[in-house]
């Protein structure tokens, strides 16, 4: 049981930085970016191909890779999403699938179907604790999701440009007359949106295994939505949270069925379908959102 | 539903005219029999490989998935991002029945078209309190866990291979042919076609419209939101499910991974840029990029590497062009861009692909993809839409310039004498109370925006309803209509209790109301507006709609009949056709008191009719309202900020603020009435020394 919390707060951080890349995105265009971990899957890859095939160390490639997906991101922002600033946003959405399906088939054609495996950014069995093993990635993981969060949500909150971003879907013509570029806040937020994904891709695969084309999409698609959506789509620590709630539904669904030898597959992704729709139905605005106006306080 | 124009009908080729002119079901009968004997033919007389009747079977499907898929986003505007879960459901089931319960392959069709409406019932309830995006979520981790969980369960597959379906012979007839399954898919497909046909010429089909639309209008007009929403994912899970048997038939067998996530978010793909709502253009969109991976893969193995280098350079060009064209920027650089990249596409294939290999298949999903990803970018509204809007926007034009050459003012046009209807209920003895609201209370939160409001409208009279801006006149109309929910009070019609009823049942039971923002379906034409406006007086069935029964033909004519003459009455006959959202603010009023009337009302309920009306036609207006009275004994309540307007015509008049009524009486009694000019008058005595003009009585606020 304890097992299954702590590895439900290691996973969900991952899920966190997924759904933060989402919300930021929505945030900054209105636009649910669906081929976020396409985005990440991507650039994995490219960290792949550089750290098995050419030797290159692990961090270098990591950060390569994580360079690459935010660079197709931008490039996407650039000559898509831009040309489409007066379209609806469900077709601006519809895009970003053509932009998924586009970077899984480019994978599939490089580097083929077969399982791919990356070795984890530390090496090292870990420490027990109280019977939990706690490797060293998994608290990389938990310490980057933390760091990469409060640096993000603190640059948003003290500059200029980052309450640009936070505005920008809601008053364009007042960030305009702030004296922030849309257009940089919109290369901002897919180019981050993209290299975060990468970023959770990185730390979280090598613990669950070998990744094909479309597996990384497989996995956390609904999980880092549903954790977008707990926190109200926009809101950036709402997302981190829903996505820690969202890692912790799936690690105890986990753990009942190992615990009480269910025979049923894919169990955790019930629950977290089975959150979606009850918080959906409870609290459309969010978890977030609904517990602060509860509370009563403003934003 | 679309009337066509001499120029239209003269440019279409003798074989569409031909088809045209047949009865309905003539005419699909004909087409499938056509369809479903060219692969026999072909097969009989000439040497296709097998395969290419197999990559047709594909294309039948793939149109039919659309098709299911265009009912519940394109019509009732419910977007699903897992269509592909039922298809899964209906390819199990079908495997199910027919494999291990050793049941016929039209029972397994049965089963799967039953199943795959029960499960989209399912995945609908949550519809009715979701919307846009939210509700997209729902229905994709509706897919996800069908496909990772519900489909692996150990009672539900067979180890490795999902589900097997196998195809029967009939005779003569075998279906394990390709050549004559696909006969068998494309008469499928001609009859779901022609079953979407018929859905759409019938209110079932407006009614999806006109939720899509706007649900408080379509509410308005008797539609009951939440039972149409349930049947659009009813129809297209029936669908789906259908079309899933069908699928998993052609496979032989199918896994988990054939409806996976990315083939279901591709359908929305060439939903959306085939064009919502536009049955050929989901078609084509459909068949096209789900078929052309294969067709490509097909061509390839004969080894034309170096042609197929040309043709992938080509259409990399073709792209980068389109993109270039819709951003403007065909610069001499740009182009060069293009055709660098059309080159180093073209270079890519013939050093990444094996001719023999399973590349060729990669490589083409990447085209499709990209080709997938600029349509969109250059095309968001689908080429169907695409092709509308240029058409529409013609036509608007048009038929201004024609109308203004009439001398006719489109910006303030004044409302004729129309056909009016009789009231549901007939003629009420004058006099007598029709419209009774009793105590109504509306609090939002601590804000009380009505308090015991008591009204009376008696038959034959026009009452008006006058207060200052946030009085609570039309919190108070919502909470008459059902589109709130008072704490308290109750409102009565013709001595019927409406206050449990929702707002769809207020309005069969003679409830018509006009909206302060205007309550049309915009994307709908001004002729579509009335049909949908006479949904609740149309009594057919759900059952005789999906066949087109002689009844419902019977009964469509007879309404097309009473919005011709409607549209004629008000001169719009160059605009019959074309969105509402082409008209003037003016025309939009006239049309949609048009629509209110067509309801056939027992009370009409007006909201600031004048808003934004010309001097001019405010006259013209009370003229009409004296008219409705007078001459067709007519029952009116009207909210105004047009004082003069209500002294003119109104019987009684009740005046409201801060959500109490504070005066009633005749407009001469309310005239001397020193609450009154205290609260209202003088108030807006003061405003109109200062600033002139309407100001809305509630404004709209942006979240």
């Amino acid at each position: 049981m304890l097992f299954a919390l702590v590895n439900g707060v290691v996973v969900g951080a991952m899920y966190g930085l997924f759904a933060l890349g989402i919300v930021l995105v929505y945030r900054g265009t209105k636009v649910i970016n669906f081929a976020a971990p396409a985005l990440g899957s991507f650039g994995m890859y490219i960290t792949w191909m550089l750290q098995a095939e050419q030797g290159v160390t692990w961090l270098a490639a990591a950060i390569i890779g994580i360079l690459a997906s935010g660079l197709v991101a931008i490039l996407f922002e650039r000559f898509i999403v831009r040309s489409m600033h007066d379209a609806p946003r469900l077709s601006v959405a519809v895009a970003t699938i053509g932009l998924m399906l586009l970077l899984i088939s480019v994978e599939l054609f490089v580097w083929t179907g077969s399982p791919r495996a990356l070795p984890p950014p530390i090496a090292g069995s870990g420490w027990s604790l109280f019977g939990v093993v706690l490797t060293p990635t998994k608290m990389l993981s938990v310490a980057v999701a933390i760091v990469l969060g409060v640096a993000l949500t603190q640059f948003l909150r003290r500059t200029d440009f980052g309450l640009g971003v936070q505005a920008a879907a809601m008053d364009p013509t007042a960030v305009r007359l702030v004296g922030v570029r849309l257009s940089e806040v919109s290369t901002f937020v897919w180019g981050v949106g993209g290299m975060l994904a990468v970023v959770a891709a990185l730390l979280v695969m090598p613990s669950i295994g070998g990744f094909a084309p479309g597996t990384v999409t497989a996995i956390f698609f609904v999980p880092s939505v549903a954790a977008a959506l707990l926190g109200g789509l926009d809101d950036l620590s709402g997302a981190f949270v829903g996505g820690i709630v969202i890692g912790l539904v799936t690690s105890i669904a986990e753990w009942v069925r190992i615990e009480f030898s269910w025979q049923f597959p894919a169990v955790q992704l019930v629950a977290v379908f089975a959150v979606i729709v009850v918080v959906l139905l409870q609290a459309p605005d969010g978890v977030m959102t609904r517990l602060r106006v509860g509370l009563g306080g403003a934003r | 539903m679309t009337a066509m124009t001499a120029s239209d009908t003269a440019s279409r080729p003798a074989w569409r005219m031909a088809l045209a002119a047949m009865p309905r079901w003539t005419r699909y009968l004909t087409v499938a029999v056509v369809l479903a004997a060219l692969p026999v033919l072909l097969e009989a007389t000439t040497g296709i490989p097998a395969v290419w009747y197999r990559i047709g079977g594909y294309a039948a499907v793939y149109a039919m998935a659309v098709l299911s898929l265009n009912l519940l986003m394109g019509y009732a505007g419910q977007i699903s991002l897992g269509h592909t879960a039922f298809m899964a459901i209906g390819a199990y089931g079908a495997g199910l029945v027919t494999t291990k319960a050793g049941l016929s392959f039209v029972v397994g069709f049965m089963v799967a078209t039953a199943i795959g409406a029960l499960a989209a019932l399912l995945v609908g309830l949550p519809a009715l309190r979701l919307r846009g995006l939210l509700l997209a979520i729902t229905t994709l981790g509706f897919l996800v866990v069908v496909v990772q969980s519900i489909l692996q369960l150990r009672i539900v597959a067979s180890g490795a291979v999902g589900a097997t379906l196998a195809r029967p012979e009939f005779g003569p007839v075998s279906l394990q042919h390709n050549a004559h399954y696909l006969a068998f898919l494309l008469i499928a497909l001609v009859a779901m076609w022609a079953l979407d046909a018929n859905v759409m010429s019938s209110r079932l089909g407006r009614a999806f419209l006109g939720i899509r639309e706007d649900e408080q209008v379509a509410a308005s007009y008797g539609v009951d939101v939440a039972r149409t929403k349930l049947l659009a994912f009813v129809l297209s899970g029936a669908m789906a499910g259908f079309t899933g048997a069908a699928y998993g038939h052609l496979l032989g067998q199918v896994q988990s991974t054939d409806f996976r996530l990315d083939l279901s978010l591709a359908m929305v793909a060439w939903v959306i840029i085939g064009g919502l709502g536009s049955r050929v253009g989901v078609v084509a969109s459909g068949v096209l990029f789900g078929v052309f991976p294969f067709v490509f893969e097909r061509l390839l193995s004969g080894g034309n590497v170096g042609f197929f280098a040309i043709v992938v350079g080509l259409l990399t060009a073709t792209l980068g062009v389109a993109w270039l064209r819709a951003n403007g920027r065909t610069s001499l650089p740009a182009l060069g861009v293009v055709a660098g990249a059309s080159i180093a596409m073209a270079g890519l294939f013939v050093a990444g692909v094996d001719p023999t290999g399973a590349g060729v298949r990669d490589f083409a999903l990447i085209i499709g993809s990209a080709a997938f990803l600029i349509t969109v970018a250059v095309n968001p509204n689908g080429f169907a839409g695409s092709v509308r809007e240029r058409r529409d926007d013609a036509a608007a034009k048009q038929a201004k310039a024609q109308l203004r050459a009439g001398g006719i003012d489109t910006d303030d046009p004044t409302l004729p004498s129309l056909p009016v209807p009789a009231a549901r209920h007939g003629h009420i003895e004058l006099g007598t109370p029709v419209l009774e609201v009793r105590d109504v209370t509306v609090r939002f939160g601590g804000l009380t925006a009505v308090d015991r409001v008591s009204l009376t409208v008696p038959a034959g009279e026009i009452v008006g309803l006058i207060g200052p801006n946030g009085a609570g006149k039309t919190t108070l109309f919502d909470a008459i209509g059902g589109f709130n929910r008072p704490q308290a009070g109750t409102v009565g019609l013709l001595g019927r209790d409406l206050t449990a009823m929702a707002a769809h049942e207020r309005a069969v039971a003679g409830l018509g109301r006009t909206f302060q923002r205007t309550g049309l379906a915009m994307g709908l034409s001004v002729r579509d507006n009335l049909l949908l406006a006479k949904h609740s007086l149309l009594t057919y069935d759900t059952l005789s709609a999906l066949q087109h029964a002689p009844a419902v033909a019977r009964a469509e004519a007879d309404i097309a009949v009473r919005a011709d003459e409607i549209i004629s009455a008000l001169g719009f006959q160059q605009y019959a056709d074309l969105p509402v959202k082409y008209l003037s603010g003016g025309q939009r009023r006239i049309v949609e008191i048009a629509c209110t009337l067509a309801t056939a009302p027992d009370v009409l309920m007006l909201d600031e009719p004048t808003a934004g009306m010309a001097p001019a036609a405010v006259e013209n207006l009370a003229e009409r309202l004296r008219e409705l009275r007078d001459v067709h004994d007519r029952t009116i309540l009207l909210i105004e900020h047009h004082v003069p307007l209500v002294l003119d015509v109104c019987d009684h008049v009740y005046v409201m603020d801060h959500g109490s009524v504070i005066a009633y009486g005749t407009p001469d009694e309310i005239l001397r009435d020193p609450a009154v000019l205290e609260a209202y008058l003088g108030e807006r005595a003061a405003r109109q020394a200062g600033l002139m003009g309407n100001v809305p009585d509630t404004e709209e606020v942006m979240v």
